[in-house]
């Protein structure tokens, strides 16, 4: 599991809402994978992040910082998380990562509908 | 096999923008082009099952009023009518093929293999043999490329047996096959396929004896069952009689990269295809099996965010297995989840293709809705349903019925602008009114985010089955902006900190 897609899991426990995000990570077992570098696409995926309160100034222009891009790129899409757990901060209920893989499924009585 | 409409060959912008070639025509599952291209370009087409070099292309046979043995002599005459066309056709083929050796030779003798092709190819000017090449395809010889069409009348075991029985009639004839250099000493098979009123007169293996038999005299070629030089493609039909030579031994739908296939790879690319993905985007498959949906577009488009979610182990494990075998595991992220519970944002995803799974359960298509959520206004649903799946959704929006209806017609009239585009409807009335028909648990509480526009739709060809593939365009509705604010999840300082700790610490 990438840090990308990390950013984007919130936890579905029933009642939880969007105090379902983020999820804490526990990694047991990560790897670092060199990954090729395109700064376009890692500009288009920073937008999509959820990021708080991303302040003006610095952060404008930051497509072409390519500093600031390689950052990002290594931080999301060169760490992979191989084992671990995914926890919902409301709930405190755990979601294994297990092969790269988060297991998210909630049983009937956790599925918030 | 399968048959895919011609609509998807002209490129939504997509894969096959690489291909130069003039269209001829579409008839009924094949399509008929004519091109300059050499094998590697042509290796490359996605969403053809097989390619053909077409021999010969015409009018069907006449078999109504007529003798069998008249007609024997018609189905001789597609041999020696013009046996120029069949050896013309035949030395195209062995061009392609050689051209096509030198430089899988080339390639694979090389280190850098880029650099060294192109020295290579200038020693052996290889400009020459393609102007050639084009002369004789432009005057008038067609390659052919064919989608195996699926007519009921037909079995694939037809195909099988006509090997069989054949070989009983050519034993004797039977020969090793070699390289053979010269067209006298050519082995051939011929795999003939009947469909329409010509199945009901012949089967495929009279067909196939005759026109060995007329092959082996005309040209004075042994037949080989086992181990041809060259297969002799007929398929005759009541729209036409068309002979060809498949072009590559392994059919274009076997993929390279994929290692185990779930649906098949044209289709899958097809699909991804009409989804029109653009670099930067956020796709998901919510249903994804294996992954060959996700492989295909990721191979084709790789500057995307791809995610494949199932709930089954075994698929995602044989999903896992896929991507590393064709490199693809730093494209595609995999997740334990359920389409109902999608853990991701609201309006979050571009794009969604999915393969529903087939079958009589209502179920899947009574998902559908869950994963509308995550898909952003303006964004995209391609799904591939079955025949129940696509008539029970033609009739929600023919209803006016939302998904979730277990295909009770109500005729509510608040119902009736659930679908339509551009109206302005509160959608959580029609929702409460509706749900009490289906007697699922989850669809009590359906979250009513959007509406999906149709776009359109394609009838293709699975087989046995046939099936749709769906796209579809979710469109704002002022009842989905309200909600969509409210679940659109704030992100907490945290996630902000955390992001900074990683940058600062992996340095």
């Amino acid at each position: 599991m990438k840090l990308l897609t990390h950013n984007l899991l919130s936890s579905h426990v029933r009642g939880v809402g969007p105090r379902g995000f983020p999820l804490r990570l526990q990694a047991t077992e990560v790897r670092i994978n060199p990954v090729e570098f395109n700064p376009d696409f890692v500009a288009r995926m920073i937008p999509k992040l959820h990021l708080v309160e991303v302040p003006k100034g610095p952060i404008e222009g930051y497509e072409h910082d390519e500093k600031f891009l390689r950052q990002m790129h290594h931080v999301l899409l060169e760490v992979d998380v191989l084992e671990g757990t995914l926890q919902c901060p409301e709930s405190g209920r755990l979601f294994p990562i297990s092969r790269g893989i988060p297991n998210m499924l909630l049983s009937d009585e956790e599925t918030e509908t | 096999f399968g048959q895919i409409q011609a609509r998807f060959f002209i490129p939504p912008g997509g894969g096959a923008n690489f291909f130069i070639g003039s269209w001829v025509e579409y008839i009924s599952g094949k399509v008929f082009f004519t091109t300059c291209s050499d094998l590697n370009m042509l290796k490359k087409l996605k969403s053809a099952e097989r390619l053909f070099l077409l021999i010969k292309k015409q009018f069907p046979l006449n078999v109504s009023s007529v003798s069998k043995g008249k007609i024997f002599n018609e189905m001789q005459r597609l041999v020696n009518d013009d046996p120029e066309s069949w050896l013309s056709a035949i030395s195209i083929w062995k061009n392609l093929l050689e051209l096509d050796a030198k430089e899988d030779k080339l390639s694979q003798r090389d280190a850098n293999p880029l650099k060294r092709k192109v020295e290579e190819n200038d020693i052996i000017n290889p400009k020459k043999l393609k102007t050639k090449q084009m002369q004789e395809l432009q005057e008038s010889r067609e390659c052919q490329l064919e989608k195996q069409t699926d007519e009921a009348t037909v079995e694939q075991g037809d195909f099988l047996t006509n090997r069989e029985k054949s070989q009983e009639a050519f034993q004797n004839d039977a020969v090793k096959a070699v390289a053979a250099p010269n067209q006298k000493d050519l082995t051939f098979r011929v795999s003939c396929r009947c469909s329409g009123s010509v199945a009901k007169t012949f089967t495929a293996q009279e067909v196939g004896r005759v026109i060995g038999i007329a092959l082996m005299k005309q040209f004075g070629w042994k037949a080989d069952l086992r181990n041809p030089n060259l297969e002799i493609f007929i398929h005759l039909n009541d729209i036409y009689s068309v002979v060809g030579i498949p072009v590559f031994r392994v059919p274009l739908a076997s993929r390279a990269y994929i290692k185990t296939a779930g649906l098949r790879s044209t289709i899958a690319w097809a699909m991804a295809s009409l989804a029109e993905i653009k670099a930067g985007a956020f796709v998901l498959d919510p249903m994804c099996g294996l992954g060959t949906i996700l492989l295909e577009a990721a191979k084709e488009w790789p500057d995307v965010y791809y995610v494949g979610a199932d709930v089954s182990d075994s698929q995602l494990l044989g999903a896992c297995d896929n991507l590393k075998a064709a490199g693809l595991q730093d494209k595609i992220e995999l997740l334990k989840v359920s389409v109902i519970e999608l853990p991701l944002p609201s309006e979050s995803v571009d794009i969604i293709i999915s393969d529903i799974p087939f079958g009589k359960k209502k179920k899947y298509s009574c998902r559908l809705p869950f994963f509308v959520r995550v898909l952003r206004v303006g964004g995209t649903i391609v799904l591939l349903l079955s025949e129940d799946h696509h008539r029970r959704l033609q009739d929600c929006e023919r209803g006016g019925i939302p998904w979730n209806s277990k295909g009770s017609h109500t005729d509510e009239p608040g119902i009736e602008k659930c679908l339509n585009p551009g109206e302005k409807t509160d959608l959580s009335d029609t929702v409460s009114s509706s749900a009490e028909t289906s007697g699922q648990g989850d669809l009590d509480k359906m979250p009513p985010f959007g509406s999906l526009v149709p776009v359109d739709r394609y009838g293709v060809s699975l087989g046995r089955t046939g099936a749709f593939i769906c796209r579809y365009r979710k469109s704002p509705s002022s009842a989905a902006s309200r909600l969509a604010a409210v679940s659109r999840f704030q992100s907490s300082q945290g996630s902000c900190t955390a992001l900074k700790a990683v940058v600062s610490g992996s340095r």
